[in-house]
This record gives C-alpha cells, sequence and structure tokens, in this order.
C-alpha cells in the first residue's frame, strides 16, 4: 500500500445543551431588568455598590443582603471595537464593548455601546471618549436578560 | 530547603503539524529522555499542563494522552489553564523528597481548536459577561485602552514590542509567525479589536513543550549545566472585569512573591533576562513594570530605549514570546524552555549578546491577566 | 525533608439538585462550611486548590477564574487540579504536597460539579477521542458493563450470586444516606426494588448505578506547625498513591485491575499498612457502580481476587462489619464528579475527627478514600490517620 501524502483531518463538533441555574441573587437582578430596572447589592462591610448585584461581597466574604437601585447612567470607561468573527459567537460584529461606570456604584458595568455610527473604527473613536456620559437604552419587549438593555448610547 | 534543577528541555513549536495530538505528545516526551539519557522507567512521576477546551474537543485531556506522555503505572496528574502551574507542581512534589524526577509537560495543539476567542468566551459568565461580547481580546483592548490613557503610552510604543518581537522570532526555529514589519505597519495591519490591531494580538499555535526537573544530586548526572528554579510566585485576581483595577492587578504580588523565594531586591539590576507572557503587545511593556523592571508608567519608555532588544541590556522575549507564537496552555512553559536555553547559551541565532545569570519567565491566564505565574530560574 | 500534613476543616454542600443557587454561589456554600468547622477566615488561607471535570459539563472554560471570589483565591497563589473522575482525590494530592514541600501552611482544596446544569452523559462521551472509541463506548455505564463482565467471567462467579452482592451493597448504602444529612438520593428500597430494577446496561441495573448531583466540597489542610498552633485535633495524611494506565480501554486487564491495585500498594507502603482489612477502619471507595465496587475490594487487598461477593453477602463491608464501606451511602448516593473523590477524603476525615454525626463508625483510628477516573484508567487514594 503507498504511502498517503497527507493525513486526514477529522472534522469533529461538540455542541451540548446546558441548563444554568441564575440562583436567587442573579434571578432578582434579572427579573428587575424585565421592569427596565438595574439592581446592585451593597457591602456592609466596605460599603460598595456592586452591580449586577452579587450574593456576597468577593473581597469582604460576606453577604450582601442591601439591594439598590442603582443608576442607569454612568462615564465611559474604556471601549473596544469588534470586527472580527468568531465561532459561537454571541453578537454579530461589528460591535462595541464598553466598560462603564454607572453613578454610584464602585465597579465597571460591561455592556455594549450603540446609537452611534459603527461602520468604522475611525466613526466609534471619533464619536466616543472616557469619561463621556452614557445611558442604558432598552428593548420593548424585555425577557430578564443582560441584552434586555439594548445598548447604551451617549447622553444627548 | 532542596535545590531543584531543570536539566533537559525539549518542544515542538509551530503553527501546525500533521502530526496527531496523540503522537506529539509522545514525541516531545521521548526527545527530553534522550537528551537526559533516562529511560522512562527511570522518571519519579509527570505532571503535564492541559486545558480541556483547547484540546480538540476531547474532555478529560490527560486520560487521553496519559501513556504519550510516559505516565503508564505512575503517579501522573495534570494542570488545567496554565501549564507555569505544572511547573510548581512538579517542583513541589521534588522538594518533599518524595521524587528526584519529575517530568513537566505542557500541550496545546492550537491548530486543531477553533479561534482562541471562541473559547475565551467561555471563561466568561453565560449570564453577563458573555452575551456582551466579552473574551480575553476584547478585555485586553480596554485595558491597553486604559493603559494608554493613564500613562500616554503611544500607539507606536505598543506597536514597537510587535516590531521587535517579530524580528527576534526570525532567528527562531520555534517560532510561529515571524517577520520584518515597521510599527507603521503594525499600525496598518487591520484593526480587529480597536485599539488593538491585528498584528498586536498573538496567533494560535501548537506547542507541546517537555522539561525534566531533578533534585540537585541527580540534577548533576544528567547534566553538567543545571538551571535552578529559585523563586515561583503567583496570583489570582477578582472575576468581573469591572471589579478590577486592570492597570493595578496581581502580577506585581506574584512577582513579589518569587523574588522574594530568589532573594531579589532590586530586579532590574539582577535579572539579565525575561520571557513573560504578551499576548496583546502593550502587555509587555505593562508586564514590564508590574515585574518591576522599571517604573509605574514607564513600559513604553522602556522599549523606546532599546534596552529590551535582543541586544539590548535586559532582553525581553528574544523568542519572539507569546505574539510570536502562542500555544496557549503551554505558552507559560515555553518561556520557561526558552529562558532555559538562554542560560545554558544554546538559544542558537536567537542567542542574546549577554551571559545570562538569572532569568525571570512568566506566565498569563485570563481576561487582561487574571493570573499570573512568575518563576526565577539561573545558573 | 516531607513535612507532616493533616486536615483540620471539612465543608460540603447539600447534594442534590440545586436549582435554586447559581454555581458561584454553590461553591461559596462548601467553602464557608470549611472554614467555620475549623473556625479560620479566608486571611488564614495561604493558597487555594480547584478543580472539577471537564469545561463542557458546565460550559464554562478555566472555572477557576468564575470562582476567585466564591473560594476567596483573590492575591492568593492557586493551583488548578484536573484528572476527570479521580480529580477530588488529586486536588487532596495536590494540597497534601503544597503543604510538605514547606510553601505553604494553609491550603483551602475546592472540588465542585453542577451536573444539573449540563448533559452528563453527553459531556462523558467527550472524553472519549472522536475517532474511534467515541463511536463504540457511550459512557461509563458501557466501559463497567464490560468490566463487570470480564470479571464474573475470569472467576466464574455464578451470575445470580453477583446478583445478590450488587443488591446487597445498593441497599446498603441507600440506607446509609438517610444518616447522612449531605446526601443525595434517600430512597428507602426493598430488596426486590433493588434485584429486579430495569437494566441500564446489562448486567448493571438501575439502583447499581450512581446519580448525577449539583455539589461541593471543601477541605483544610495545614502543617503541623499550624495544627500545634491552633491547637487542633487533625486527620493526618498517612499515604497516597496515584496510577494510571492506558486510554484505550482494550490496552489492559480491567478485572486483576493494576492501576487499582498499584494505587493502594503505594499509599500503604507510605502507610505502613500490610493488611488493610485489618488495619483500616473505615474506607470511602468511589463506588460509581456496585459490581465496580467488588472488584476494587478485590483489587485494594480487602480480598482475595472472586471472593469478594461471598464476603459482602456475609456483612464484612456493612456498617458494623469487620471494615465498613462507604458509610455516608458513597457515590452510589451522590454524585457531583468534580467534587465527589474530595468528598471521600473529607467523609474519611470527618471519620477520624469523629464528627461523623449519625454515619459515625466507632473508634476509627486509619481510614481510606479513594477516586477513579478517565476511561476505567486512573485510581487514587489517600489514607488518613488519627495518629502522625
Amino acid at each position: 500500500m503507498s504511502q498517503a501524502k497527507e493525513y486526514r483531518i477529522f472534522e469533529t463538533e461538540v455542541w451540548l445543551p446546558y441548563r444554568v441555574a441564575y440562583g436567587e441573587t442573579w434571578t432578582r437582578f434579572f427579573e428587575g431588568m424585565k421592569e427596565q430596572k438595574l439592581y446592585g447589592t451593597q457591602c456592609r462591610k466596605c460599603g460598595r455598590v456592586l452591580v449586577p448585584a452579587r450574593s456576597f461581597c468577593p473581597r469582604c466574604f460576606v453577604d450582601t443582603s442591601d439591594w439598590v437601585e442603582v443608576s442607569q447612567t454612568g462615564n465611559l470607561q474604556a471601549f473596544c471595537y469588534t470586527n472580527y468573527r468568531y465561532y459561537g459567537q454571541a453578537l454579530d460584529p461589528p460591535y462595541v464593548t464598553a466598560l462603564i461606570r454607572l453613578d454610584r456604584t464602585e465597579v465597571d458595568f460591561v455592556h455594549l455601546i450603540g446609537g452611534i455610527d459603527l461602520t468604522s473604527v475611525e466613526a466609534v473613536s471619533s464619536r466616543l471618549a472616557k469619561g463621556m456620559r452614557l445611558h442604558a437604552v432598552w428593548e420593548k419587549v424585555r425577557q430578564g436578560h443582560i441584552l434586555d438593555i439594548k445598548h447604551f448610547e451617549p447622553v444627548e | 530547603m532542596r535545590r531543584v534543577a531543570i536539566t533537559e528541555v525539549a518542544q515542538i513549536s509551530g503553527p501546525d503539524s500533521k502530526d496527531n495530538f496523540y503522537d506529539q505528545a509522545y514525541r516531545v516526551t521521548r526527545e527530553v529522555l534522550d537528551k537526559a539519557g533516562l529511560s522512562r522507567d527511570e522518571v519519579g512521576t509527570i505532571v503535564s499542563a492541559s486545558t480541556d477546551v483547547f484540546h480538540g474537543g476531547i474532555s478529560c485531556a490527560n486520560a487521553y494522552y496519559w501513556e504519550s506522555t510516559g505516565s503508564f503505572m505512575k503517579a501522573g496528574t495534570r494542570q488545567d489553564g496554565e501549564s507555569m502551574f505544572a511547573l510548581h507542581y512538579a517542583f513541589m512534589k521534588i522538594l518533599t523528597g518524595k521524587y528526584d524526577t519529575v517530568l513537566v509537560v505542557g500541550l496545546c495543539k492550537g491548530s486543531e481548536n477553533p479561534d482562541n476567542d471562541a473559547i475565551t468566551q467561555l471563561i466568561a459568565d453565560p449570564f453577563y459577561q458573555r452575551p456582551v461580547g466579552l473574551n480575553e481580546t476584547t478585555a485586553a483592548a480596554m485595558q491597553m485602552h486604559q493603559y494608554m490613557e493613564a500613562y500616554g503610552a503611544t500607539a507606536e510604543q505598543c506597536a514597537t514590542v510587535v516590531e521587535k518581537n517579530l524580528g527576534n522570532a526570525l532567528r527562531n526555529p520555534y517560532a510561529h509567525r515571524r517577520g520584518c514589519y515597521s510599527t507603521e505597519e503594525v499600525l496598518a495591519s487591520g484593526s480587529m479589536c480597536h485599539p488593538l490591531t491585528d498584528l498586536m494580538c498573538a496567533p494560535k499555535s501548537e506547542g507541546f513543550i517537555a522539561m525534566l526537573l531533578a533534585a540537585e544530586d541527580k540534577a548533576r548526572e544528567i547534566t553538567p549545566q543545571p538551571v535552578w528554579i529559585k523563586g515561583y510566585g503567583c496570583a489570582l485576581d477578582t472575576y468581573f472585569l469591572g471589579d478590577r483595577d486592570l492597570l493595578a492587578g496581581q502580577l506585581p504580588n506574584a512577582a513579589r512573591r518569587a523574588y522574594k523565594m530568589a532573594g531579589i531586591t532590586d530586579p532590574a539590576k539582577e535579572i539579565d533576562l525575561v520571557e513573560l507572557c504578551e499576548p496583546y503587545a502593550f502587555q509587555e511593556l505593562l508586564w514590564c513594570e508590574q515585574l518591576g523592571l522599571c517604573g509605574r508608567g514607564e513600559g513604553g519608555k522602556l522599549i523606546a530605549s532599546g534596552k529590551t532588544r535582543i541586544d539590548g541590556d535586559l532582553p525581553v522575549n528574544p523568542s519572539g514570546g507569546v505574539l510570536a507564537t502562542n500555544p496557549y496552555v503551554s505558552r507559560g512553559l515555553q518561556r520557561v524552555v526558552e529562558a532555559t536555553l538562554q542560560i545554558r547559551g544554546h538559544a542558537g541565532e536567537h542567542q542574546v549578546r549577554q551571559q545570562v545569570n538569572t532569568a525571570v519567565c512568566h506566565g498569563s491566564t485570563g481576561f487582561a491577566g487574571q493570573c499570573h505565574a512568575v518563576a526565577v530560574i539561573g545558573r | 525533608m516531607a513535612r507532616p500534613v493533616g486536615i483540620i476543616g471539612v465543608g460540603q454542600t447539600q447534594h442534590g439538585r440545586r436549582e435554586e443557587m447559581s454555581y458561584p454561589d454553590l461553591v461559596r456554600e462548601a467553602v464557608l462550611r470549611a472554614l467555620e468547622n475549623c473556625n479560620l477566615t479566608p486571611d488564614d488561607v495561604d493558597a487555594v486548590v480547584t478543580g472539577t471535570m471537564p469545561s463542557m459539563m458546565e460550559g464554562i472554560a478555566m472555572t477557576q477564574f468564575y470562582f476567585a471570589d466564591a473560594v476567596q483565591a483573590v492575591g492568593k497563589p492557586i493551583l488548578k487540579t484536573e484528572t476527570c473522575g479521580s480529580v477530588g482525590v488529586s486536588i487532596a494530592h495536590t494540597a497534601y504536597y503544597w503543604v510538605a514541600s514547606g510553601m505553604a501552611d494553609v491550603i483551602l482544596a475546592v472540588g465542585h460539579e453542577k451536573m444539573f446544569e449540563g448533559d452528563s452523559q453527553a459531556t462523558m462521551v467527550t472524553v472519549l477521542e472522536p475517532y474511534y472509541q467515541r463511536s463504540f463506548l457511550s459512557g461509563p455505564p458501557t466501559a463497567f458493563s464490560l468490566q463487570s463482565q470480564m470479571w464474573s467471567n475470569r472467576f466464574n462467579i455464578p451470575e445470580d450470586k453477583i446478583r445478590e452482592a450488587a443488591t446487597h451493597i445498593s441497599m446498603l448504602h441507600h440506607n446509609s444516606a438517610f444518616d447522612n444529612p449531605y446526601a443525595h438520593v434517600k430512597v428507602r428500597l426493598s430488596r426486590d426494588d433493588v434485584m429486579n430494577a430495569p437494566v441500564i446496561a446489562y448486567p448493571i441495573r438501575l439502583y447499581d448505578v450512581c446519580p448525577n448531583s449539583d455539589g461541593a466540597c471543601a477541605v483544610i489542610f495545614a502543617s503541623e506547625d499550624k495544627i500545634n498552633h491552633l491547637g487542633r485535633k487533625a486527620a493526618w495524611v498517612k499515604g497516597i498513591g496515584y496510577r494510571g494506565e492506558e486510554y484505550f480501554i482494550g490496552d489492559s486487564d480491567k478485572v486483576v485491575w493494576r492501576a487499582a491495585i498499584e494505587a493502594a500498594k503505594e499509599a500503604y507502603d507510605m502507610a505502613g499498612i500490610s493488611n488493610p482489612r485489618k488495619e483500616l477502619n473505615v474506607a470511602e471507595v468511589y463506588n460509581p457502580f456496585t459490581y465496580q465496587e467488588m472488584i476494587f475490594y478485590e483489587c485494594f487487598g480487602f480480598c482475595d481476587f472472586g471472593e469478594s461477593p461471598d464476603l459482602v453477602l456475609k456483612g464484612v463491608f456493612d456498617r458494623g462489619g469487620e471494615l465498613p464501606v462507604s458509610p455516608s451511602g458513597g457515590v452510589l448516593c451522590t454524585n457531583p464528579i468534580g467534587a465527589t473523590g474530595l468528598i471521600r477524603v473529607g467523609e474519611a476525615a470527618l471519620q477520624i475527627l469523629e464528627q461523623a454525626g449519625d454515619r459515625q463508625i466507632g473508634g476509627v483510628k486509619l481510614a481510606l478514600a479513594h477516586a477513579m477516573g478517565g476511561v476505567v484508567q486512573l485510581c487514587g487514594i489517600m489514607i488518613l490517620g488519627a495518629h502522625k
């Protein structure tokens, strides 16, 4: 038998369905999103307001039972313009992911920026600047999902 | 404390290969044993590093390559995610006195996997960070943004890292990506995730990395040039990207632990060479600062000075680093192999000009460096 | 050179279907209980070891990142040990080496799994490579069925005797689970329920098989200096052993099963044990399948090859027998895989520390914990003792 010059490639794929528990705290957070509200929890020990809400403070390691509704407006901390594709990607590029410090919270909220011209990185960079004010824009129909907020937009 | 040495190293590395994983794992293990002149039976035990999601869709990776890494009827074990963990665990196994030799193997066959970001998005929690597009690249892009804002580091300085490292890789036969690029070419290489350009992001590579560690007496039997493990440190940061200070991070903590163990008080003076993990170009500048090689915010100045070039006083990534070759899981251990070759004067065409007595090796995984591991090795 | 190492704290979740809780919170439940058990705070912990089954089980990659806060590892060194089903014992081994080497004094070891979030059977199939074994072996039941048939054929053990012994073991563990507040499956079964339950993979029937569980376990290991300083009682690590054989199931003998035999021998030698059935007071054997549990008895030297069904039926391994096995109800009643092996270690420690509540065996001085993983391939052992 002659020696094959090319070895074979087996094209395979792993795809598995999951049912992932939100738990008490995140259930309440995402239920809040249905009502167009953003909730955080405050740590009694260090006083930080964490959003999305957490069941415990990662630093103090104590339960966080104090719920606060947080502002839907905040300052842009950093952003990135994504314009490439990968398998299983949650969104269709191009899109802008950003760190946003919502008012009176102590952590940055990760979400998308929209409502601006996304056709090129130049268009995006010229429109966005660190510290600029952004506010949440909600979907009309909400399901208790992080993308019930369509994106954040510059405050005019 | 027992002294532990790296006695022999081997690597199979590049963009891809027609060989299968099972066989490549065997070949690299075989090579390191042959170099050490040991049979498989004479090896104490094996610690491997691999990650199921970077393992061609086969779960419980070390079950698959168990015998390929010489583990049959041995007490082999595995570390997940970061191959520097395997070095650390193997080091401790010798420190206890239970073993005199331990084989350390890091395995990743990037060519079989989907894009790195298709995988790293699975690091993100399913509820919050994943649906908004977070992965290792988007997290790094935001970190770069903050880095440039905070210290006035320029895109040109970040591009110089690419120019330097891919240039160094021209001399490294194990590199995946190499070339002579001007900073202008780097900056114009396509903006896949602004402010990162295409060439500022590491590729997806194969890296089968093996080394044999030994206790002092045994090490001296195996090689006239043992390279000692002098210090190790690691630190993990908090999870949610928004909770973290992306410019402070945990690398200073990991480095402090490694330096303390190695008795290093002035890293900028006492270290001769650095192999660090920079999947995104600007990270080399930030990590250099956090490893104490220059002041805070001075990473841009450091590279502009030429000191970190292959012929400089403190070469950083003379191998081309992770920008040239990025086998995600084994990239940390590959840094240790490269530093070992440099200390021995065995790095061939990419051997640095001056003698290397002490080298720092660094591994990093997770979004914007959530976890860092640092090893100090030397003569 | 190796420093003595002891276990001073154990915490585990209520195992079962925990849909009311997110995965990080579930992990934290075990961590909090372990710290509370030995009255330590996260600041007292030098470093953390975590581990789990494959990422595909819950769809999250490299969970050490996700759980950094839940296990309070922020700013600390970490190791992430993964060895398939044997991972729980491998985590314990890692914690042992970390303390024994002198690089840390207090290690928090955490194993976890939330199996109701994924499809465990589909995940297990991905342990097999896609070229060959994945087409034939539909996960663990197939492999264990093959193994048990080879065993009964080898020693000419009559099928009805094995069925009786398997039924005895199943009833024993299902009854014990009622004494364990953390156990998952709590059902009172009649002999007839077990004997004639539906066949899963011949000859294995429904109640011969472990469940899927959500759960986590945390165990705190400390150095002798630290234990003395705290003035604590400890369950001392007396022996460890681990062995693995080829990935391809047809490559090695799974009846006179060298990986199990030699892993146990390594641990016995280190602990100075020559007659395990006499010297051990309790054993937490990793027993996802009743048939396989009997093969382990033989490989671990609890009895001769082919002899275990007779001894099972005589009650040697019952709660009041010569060597009680799995008084916790074992894996047969609780199986959050990434935690399962560490639960064995934790349960063995609780027996030594006399904190096992209603499942306590009297006067335990020496206890064995075990886990198995891979394609009927990897075995890990840890032996704990009341005295250093």
